[in-house]
This record gives C-alpha cells, structure tokens and sequence, in this order.
C-alpha cells in the first residue's frame, strides 16, 4: 500500500486548472456585462448602405433625394449635414446606446446603433 | 489511492471550468431556435415604423411584416389630413367639405372618429379631434420655422387662436353610422387625428398577430411575448435625449405611448413650442416634459397621452384609472412620478 503524498507536480496542474477556469470564467461574464462592441447600421429604403464600427471615426454621404452626411465621432453617431427641407435629422443630435436610432423621414435613411453580441440593457423598442 | 486523490482534485477543477463552458453552451443554444428579424418603413404616418418579431425564416418573417405594412398604408391614407389619393376619400376629403357637404367614406373613418368623440368626452375635452382649427395654426409656424438653423419660428397671433378656438366642438362634427357619411357643419372647422389616429390604426392592424412588437413613430405596441416566452423590453425615452432611457418596461400585450414636448416643436424667443395644443387655451402645454401611457390597446394610450399631458397629475391619475391604464409623469427638472401599476412593470 502506498502512502499518500502530495508532490510539487500536483500543485501546479492543480493551480494552471484552476488559474485557467477562473480566467475562462471572468471572460464570459465581462463579455455578457459590457454588451461587447457596437456598431451603426445605415439604412435607406430599409435596404443596409453601410455597417461602421461605433468606435472608430468616420464619415458617410448617403445620397437620393437629398444628400445626408452621417458622422461617426467619440462613440456617437450624428447626421452632421443634410440639404433635406425640415433638418429634423441634423436638430435630432447624436445618439450612443445601442438600439437608438436616427432618421432622415424626407430621404428614407435610417442610422442605428446595433449591439455586436447580445446587450442584456438592449430594448427591442422605444417610447418616445 | 493517491491517484484516486488526485483524479478527485482534478474532478473540482473541472467542476469549475465546465461551469464556465455551459455559460457558453446556453448562449449559443439560444440562438437556433427560431432567429430575430426587423423591418423598417418611413412611408406611414410620416414616421418611423419598425416591427420587431422572431421566424424561422426571412421569407417568413417578411410576409408577416408585409401584411402589417400593407394594412398601415390604408390607414395612412383614409386617416390622412394633408394628402389626397386617387379613389379615396378620407378625412382631409371630410375637411375640405367642411359646411359643404356630407362625405361617404370607410367604415375605418367612421370608427375612429366615433372613438376619437369618446376620448375627448372621457377626457375632459382635453384630446380633440375637432380642434383642427388651432392646431393647424401650430403646424403652419412649425413649418414656416422648418427653414431656420436654429428652427426660430413665430407662434401664431393672440386672435388667430381665439377665432379658432371658438370652432373646436365635437357637436358640429355630424357622424352618421347608417349612412356612413361625415359631416363638419361648420366652415370653420376642421379634423386633425394627430393624436389619435397612428396609435388607432397600430392597434387594428397589430390586432392579428401575437409575437411582434410594433413601434410606429415611438407608439410602441407589444403583441405576445418573445418565442422564449420572456417580455419585450421597452425603453422610455429621455426627454433631454440621453443615451440613458427614463425608465425601461418589460411588457406583453400592452402599448406604450409617449407624448413630449420635444417631439415636435420650434422655437420663439427661447421657449419651445412643441406640437401638442391644450384645447382649452390654445397654446402648447408646459405642465410637464412628458406623460407615458400604458394600457393594452394602443388607440387608447395615444389619446391618453396627449390628454394626461394636458391635465394636472390628480385628474391625469382618475381618467388613466377609468381605462385601467398605468402612467409615468416627467417633470421640467427631470423628476419623475409614476403610478404603482407602472414601477411594477419597471425592468430590474
């Protein structure tokens, strides 16, 4: 019958196991909670123009019956100009959150910002 | 033995890795039952209107949506007051006969403008239909100031809205059911379904399915729940339009409606003139920033809203009550108040 000892090696296999599963761990739940990365949806006559990543700073010009420029800047999306008779879309500001959004009703463009993974602070709709 | 010590460690160690490894599992599982799909059009109530619903195919999901977008498009332009349509007559048809003639016209016009007279009785007057007189005085400053950079418009004159205010009765608004035909009998007087009308038609056309959520211009309707059976979040937006929603609901089977004064609104001398007129002064109500309905049928939450923006919280509170609808009141300093049937329905 054989003693029972406890070797250095066990440690370690137990320590690395143990070190990886908690690593493995702490990646979901940070993933799950930070709602991961965001992107913006561009969309004209429900048709998608362009998908941009929040976080990198960008412009694009949608054209058709007026021409919008839509800016992507410090993690907020914005139409920045339009030749569009009522500018509803310039006065409605920047938006930052996933699932808002942003129109232009004259040229049919429709911006919105769109949760990369599943965002437990996602709402499928807004009042407003 | 001392193997059997071991495997028995390395059995907790795994233990902790296979909990993280189901996290994984769920997450993906979820997502091959039936899949998300969403559909835009700007082309109905001068809007937004989107339809959020789960399917196990695109096709599937796009005939559905289909459906509820035709049957939109025919409230569009029978509740319409700007546009005429070839063939149709519609409420603007009604207006511009005003002191003219009766005007025969669909069973859906009939309907609404017979539910638009009980919302204004049920509500102290205080969502009318028969105002067109004064609200098309807003609407024409509001689009004269459309131009301006910093949208500086000029309200309409102190006369201007008393003459008009002296054409907003119901009674000369002759509804015949049998026959099918209205009429305004005064000259002066016209219909506007603004605050009605939209949140009517989603509820006809919403009434046939029971796993979409509609959200026509920020009228959002909520039809069963998601095909896992948990709700649909609805976000209430902040009237400071913050990325952070006023409030978060989980619902099935109710709409949520919000009127604020920064939907639609210009500006004179620094003070904002927005779009929703109390009839009994004439001008823009400043009690709050918004009032949010929610109740099961989405005609009722728009009229409500408007009508709960117009009157103070206590009589707000007994008309919401007598409709079984549950409220949420923002005031100029962002505070909130809210009835108990409404934080019940709060999102942790």
């Amino acid at each position: 019958m054989t003693r029972l000892t406890f070797r250095r090696g066990d440690a370690v296999v137990i320590a690395a196991i143990l070190a990886a599963s908690i690593a493995l761990t702490a990646a979901f739940v940070l993933s799950a909670r930070r709602g991961a990365a965001a992107s913006v949806e561009i969309r004209q006559n429900g048709e998608v123009l362009a998908v941009l990543p929040l976080d990198e700073d960008a412009e694009f010009t949608v054209g058709g019956a007026y021409t919008n420029v839509i800016e992507v800047r410090g993690g907020e999306v914005f139409f920045a100009e339009s030749d569009c008779p009522g500018q509803d879309c310039v006065h409605s500001g920047a938006v930052s959150a996933a699932g808002r959004s942003l129109v232009c009703l004259p040229n049919r463009v429709e911006v919105r910002i769109t949760a990369d993974s599943p965002d437990e602070n996602a709402v499928d709709g807004v009042a407003g | 033995m001392r193997r059997a010590l071991r495997f028995s460690v390395l059995t907790v160690c795994l233990a902790f890795c296979l909990t993280g490894c189901s996290a994984a599992i769920g997450a993906s599982a979820s997502q091959s039952g039936p899949q998300r799909y969403e559909a835009t059009w700007m082309d109905v109530f001068d809007t937004v209107t989107t339809v959020v619903g789960y399917a196990g195919s695109e096709e599937e999901f796009e005939a559905r949506a289909q459906e509820f977008h035709d049957e939109m498009v025919e409230y569009h332009q029978l509740y319409d007051i700007y546009n005429d349509y070839e063939g149709v007559s519609n409420i603007k048809t009604i207006n511009d006969n005003a002191g003219v003639a009766p005007v025969e016209v669909d069973e859906r016009i009939i309907d609404l403008l017979v539910f638009a007279r009980d919302m204004c009785e049920a509500t102290d007057g205080k969502t009318n239909a028969a105002m067109g007189s004064v609200t098309k005085l807003w609407h024409d400053a509001r689009a004269a100031a459309e131009s301006d950079a910093n949208l500086e418009g000029t309200p309409p004159s102190e006369d201007e809205i008393a003459e008009a205010l002296t054409h907003i009765s119901f009674d000369t608004i002759v509804i015949d059911e049998a026959a099918s035909t209205v009429f305004i009998t005064d000259p002066a007087q016209s219909i506007d379904v603004g605050s009605i009308a939209k949140g009517y038609a989603v509820e006809q056309a919403a009434s046939q399915f029971d796993d979409l959520l509609i959200s026509a211009g920020g009228n959002v309707r909520a039809a069963g729940t998601k095909p896992d059976g948990s709700l649909w979040a609805v976000g209430v937006q902040n009237p400071d339009g913050g990325s952070e929603y006023a409030a978060v609901l989980n619902v099935t089977d109710e709409s949520v409606v919000t009127s604020g004064d920064y939907q639609r609104y210009f500006v004179s001398d620094g003070v904002r003139c927005h779009h929703i007129i109390d009839p009994d002064t004439g001008y823009p109500a400043s009690l709050y920033r918004s009032v949010t309905i929610v109740c099961p049928d989405s005609g009722t939450a728009d009229a409500l809203s408007t009508a709960l923006f117009n009157l103070p919280v206590e009589r707000g509170t007994e008309v919401a009550q007598a409709f079984d609808a549950q409220v949420l009141w923002i005031f100029a300093d962002g505070s909130q108040q809210m009835t108990d049937g409404f934080a019940a329905l709060l999102r942790d």
